[in-house]
């Protein structure tokens, strides 16, 4: 959200909490921020309430200190433990109805482009597995398909954490959760690879374990789909409360994913490539 | 609060690897001396930040 609409008028300026009173004064709005500065700025305006040890809000948190223009990003959410992290944020979010949120981040973006012809907005869907690839999975695709310009983020802890670990598409096949007593009977669904395959101009695959290559993709991502096209960010963010491990390990089983399955990948298509280059020299 | 982190000010040289890995925004924080500062009332315990550290200057108690 723009520091221009946080300001309370002088008059309200101490009435307000204390939590709010230091947003404004040190929030992300002031200089671009980014990962490394984490730890200097407020991020929030009061704590989430995620289970400790919780690698979806530790994804959310990396992604919203990667935005490359805070104040002009619109984050698209959808019920999930995603929503929770940012509702206390410094930033536009718009919840959704569960699985809807390509289809509206496709219909506001359009809109901001009509009422900010000069201005970039960037449109941004940050939600979980099971609203990408299960019941918003045909809008998702769609909106590749037509070429939108949004980035989609998913935080993938390979379960419907937020209602008691029901298995996603994306849960590994065998895996057994709270309400998969036999283990999931099909591998992960294919998300990143149909990402490429439908039209996304730039996707990148990373997990909680590299931070720096989160802030690196999430920036490229927002970039290229200010001007190219679609683009995806798939993020591995275990749940220790539904995956059963100690909620100190989230990052290690992170890690021992990133050396397996879950390795870093990336793709990004010519004109993607061209358009980086120019604006990476442009700045 | 039932357990929070705590810094060895003497081990810790501000690498900052424990606030790129805390999942919740606030807690950890770092002064322009590299001090580390740990709000603990807002502390959930988790010890990330623990596993994290490659001086083992913090701990959860
Ligand atoms: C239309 C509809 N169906 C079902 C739900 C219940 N619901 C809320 S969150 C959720 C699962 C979310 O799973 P995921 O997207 O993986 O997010 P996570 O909680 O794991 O971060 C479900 C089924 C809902 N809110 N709306
Ligand atoms: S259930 Fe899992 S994903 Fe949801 S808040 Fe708890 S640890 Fe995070
Ligand atoms: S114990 Fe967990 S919540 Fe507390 S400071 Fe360390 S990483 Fe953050
Ligand atoms: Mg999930």
């Amino acid at each position: 959200m723009s520091l221009r609409i946080l300001k309370p008028t002088a008059e309200f300026a101490d009435l307000l909490p204390k939590e709010y009173q230091e947003l404004v004064e040190n929030g992300p709005y002031h200089e671009q921020k980014g990962i490394s500065d984490l730890g200097t700025f407020k991020e929030i305006i009061e704590e989430h309430p995620h289970c400790a040890g919780c690698g979806v809000a530790l994804g959310v948190r990396l992604v919203a200190a990667s935005l490359p223009a805070p104040a002009d990003t619109l984050i698209i959410g959808t019920p999930g433990c995603s929503f929770f992290g940012l509702a206390q944020t410094a930033l536009n979010y718009s919840n959704t109805a569960f699985g809807n949120q390509n289809a509206v981040a496709s219909g506001l973006k359009r809109m901001l482009k009509i009422r900010y012809p000069d201005r970039n907005k960037d449109v941004v869907v940050l939600v979980g597995d099971g609203g990408i690839a299960d019941i918003g999975l045909d809008m998702t695709l769609h909106s590749w398909l037509r070429r939108e310009n949004i980035t989609t983020i998913m935080v993938d802890n390979e379960v419907y954490g937020n209602t008691g670990g029901q298995e996603s598409g994306m849960t590994k096949e065998g895996q057994v959760l709270n309400m998969a007593p036999e283990g999931k009977k099909f591998p992960k669904i294919p998300v990143f690879e149909l990402a490429r395959t439908s039209g996304c101009a730039y996707g990148a695959r990373v997990t909680v374990a590299s931070p720096r290559k989160i802030g690196e993709a999430v920036k490229k991502a927002i970039l290229v789909a200010r001007e190219v096209g679609p683009t995806y960010v798939q993020i591995y963010t275990p749940c220790p409360t539904n995956l059963k491990f100690p909620p100190d390990q989230t990052v290690k089983v992170a890690k021992d994913a990133e050396a397996g399955y879950y390795s870093f990948e990336e793709f990004i298509s010519p004109e993607a490539q061209e358009y980086m280059q120019k604006t990476t020299k442009a700045v | 609060m039932y357990v929070a982190a705590r810094v060895d000010e003497e081990k810790c040289n501000g690498c900052k690897l424990c606030i790129l890995t805390c999942p919740d925004p606030n807690v950890i924080s770092i002064d322009k001396a590299k001090n580390i500062g740990i709000n603990q009332a807002r502390c959930k315990g988790c010890g990330l930040c623990v596993v994290a550290c490659p001086k083992e200057a913090l701990t959860v108690s």
